[in-house]
């Protein structure tokens, strides 16, 4: 198991990889036959594959790197790198804030993202499956889907 | 209304029917039964005695088709195949069959023959210790058909006779040779460059060989930055190469020891050691490439043995590769410090003072496009054959000029296909291996080798070996 910002991750995990679904539920721990195609860096809230690739280019770490072959001293460094970056609750946070403010200043925009509904004038008879999803107060928070 | 005639089929029932039961002879039927067929009769005896007399399903002749019943499929109880076991399994390489045919009457390959002008068109089995050599070089590719003989075999072409006397004249003259083998697709590139690489062996130079140029390339092995360099390395393919190295040359790197002082480098290197043991000194991915670097200035002193320096897969290296430096942007592959090296004794920078024989195998298989590599290669090729230069086209702006320096001055040799002497060879063989089920005449051997386009060897083993091949 190596350790970034104190998430546990199997050694067997990408560094990064070129698909970009991921599920979040599973970020926390992973057992140790988890499909390896899942990734570290971009499990990290308001990371994604930008950064990532940049990150790592910086680190110089190839693209198909597993965990397991990056060198401690790396990860260590990539320890360092991401706590000063804005990531995890820090990035929550903001996007929190901004749709708190919103609804205190009692705007549509707000208010609809209390309601979970679509935010920009969208149809709601069908297809808000995504503002169902990803609208709420707490987006990106324990509860959220993201 | 009750009828009696069948109400979904209108049939009607036959006179038989209508006669009173007891006037026959034939032992009763059941009234729902139709006479006109046996198969309730049929299914009734198949089913025996659980539902013998549930005939009042309608009965048809012929199958009947039942919807809306889905058969459940038996779960697959095989485990599924572990992980990189697939890949070992595509990649394997397999260079004996038993159920093959032994061809009685072939010779060996020494180092004698294969530069001998009269075994062209002659099949030569490679000896059991280049074989291991060869193997350790990873020079067989999954890609040939080596599995449907009961020993390795190769056809000696004219071009394989060729390419051994210019090997052995360079070096015997301690000179550079600079070669790129170019060809057709399936000409057999790949398969020149293993008789070549056999040819070091039987020579007892030493043999390095990068089998595919793209492995490093396309930024699937570790890389890290050379301190107070521009170029990066490649510290985990350095190891494996290394090991290459070791497995393949150990009986020649044993006999010469370590005659620089090397202070620089991170692990003990004394004098007197062996090349051989400084070959296996580190499997530390770290110091790898220091490590390479102070072996490669071993092997470039006077008095060593020559050098044979093989890469597959030309244009691969001819590219910007995938890697991305701290920068964030795309390092050139000749940036690759490995890959320099190669570059260099390509191009000719680097001077060997015991004879060296740098060879560049193009690959057409998934190859890249690149201009400056075929121009370049068009020029050289051109200055070889004493014919006026082609110019690069003046309205073309990317022409890589570190492509044009890596192949200046290098000598081609362009693979085509087989005569028909040749052509004839090898299908005997395959006859012989009983493979080939095929009366080797003038006839068919005309017509396989004009299937192949004019004895295209890749092309030959597809129009004659098509049913027997692995499924690659």
């Amino acid at each position: 198991m190596t350790i970034i910002m104190g998430v546990n991750f199997n050694e067997k995990k990408l560094v990064r990889a070129p698909s970009l679904s991921y599920d979040a539920n599973k970020k926390e721990l992973s057992p140790d036959n988890e499909p390896t195609l899942q990734k570290a860096l971009e499990s990290f809230y308001g990371l994604g594959p930008q950064l990532a690739a940049r990150i790592m280019a910086k680190n110089t770490i190839h693209p198909l790197a597993r965990l397991g072959s990056v060198p401690p001293k790396t990860i260590t460094a990539l320890t360092a790198e991401l706590s000063t970056m804005t990531i995890e609750n820090d990035a929550r946070r903001i996007v929190q804030d901004n749709i708190k403010r919103l609804r205190d200043m009692g705007t549509i925009r707000g208010r609809r993202h209390a309601m979970g509904l679509p935010v920009r004038g969208q149809r709601t008879r069908t297809q808000i499956e995504t503002a169902k999803r990803l609208n709420t107060l707490e987006r990106g928070g324990t509860y959220s889907k993201i | 209304m009750a009828s009696a005639n069948c109400w979904r089929c209108l049939a009607r029932p036959s006179q038989r029917l209508l006669v009173p039961a007891s006037l026959l002879s034939t032992p009763p039927t059941p009234a729902s039964a139709a006479t006109f067929t046996t198969s309730a009769q049929l299914r009734a005896v198949k089913a025996g005695s659980k539902d013998d007399v549930n005939l009042s399903r309608h009965i048809r002749a012929g199958k009947n088709l039942i919807l809306g019943k889905k058969k459940k499929r038996p779960a697959d109880k095989g485990k599924p195949p572990a992980s990189g076991e697939r890949k070992a399994f595509r990649k394997r390489i397999q260079l004996s069959n038993n159920n093959a045919l032994e061809v009685p009457g072939l010779s060996e390959m020494t180092a004698e023959n294969i530069v001998d002008p009269s075994s062209v068109g002659k099949i030569l089995g490679l000896p059991e210790v280049v074989l291991d050599q060869l193997r350790a070089s990873e020079a067989f590719k999954p890609t040939q058909t080596w599995g449907l003989f009961r020993s390795p075999h190769t056809l000696i072409r004219a071009e394989t006779v060729d390419l051994a006397k210019q090997l052995t004249d360079a070096i015997g003259k301690k000179e550079t040779l600079r070669l790129v083998i170019t060809g057709d697709r399936a000409t057999g590139k790949s398969m020149l460059g293993l008789q070549a690489l056999a040819t070091g062996f039987m020579n007892n130079w030493i043999v390095i060989n990068i089998p595919e140029g793209q492995e490093l390339t396309t930024a699937a092995t570790e890389y890290s930055q050379i301190h107070n360099s521009e170029q990066f390395s490649q510290p985990v393919y350095t190891v494996k190469l290394f090991q290459a190295i070791f497995k393949a040359n150990q009986h020649i790197l044993s006999q010469y020891k370590v005659e620089m002082d090397h202070m620089h480098l991170p692990i003990s290197v004394n004098r007197g050691m062996t090349l051989a043991a400084l070959a296996n000194v580190t499997k530390e991915p770290e110091f790898a490439w220091p490590v390479f670097q102070a072996f490669w200035k071993e092997l470039l002193l006077p008095g060593r043995p020559p050098i044979m320096f093989a890469l597959d897969g030309l244009s691969h290296i001819m590219r910007v590769s995938d890697y991305r430096s701290p920068s964030f942007e795309l390092i050139h592959s000749h940036d690759l410090s490995l890959l320099r090296l190669f570059t260099d004794a390509l191009g000719g920078k680097t001077t060997f003072a015991n004879g060296a024989a740098i060879l560049g195998v193009c690959t057409k298989g998934n190859n890249p496009i690149i201009p400056s590599m075929e121009k370049a290669l068009e020029q050289a090729a051109a200055a070889q054959a004493g014919e006026p230069i082609p110019p690069r086209d003046p309205f073309f702006k990317k022409y890589d000029e570190r492509v044009f320096d890596a192949l200046r001055g290098v000598r081609i040799l362009n693979v085509k296909g087989v005569s028909k002497p040749e052509a004839r060879a090898l299908m005997e063989y395959w006859a012989a291996s009983g493979i080939l089920r095929l009366r080797v005449d003038e006839k068919n051997v005309s017509e396989k080798w004009t299937l192949a386009g004019c004895g295209i060897l890749g092309e030959m083993e597809r129009a004659a070996l098509y049913d027997v091949r692995s499924p690659v």
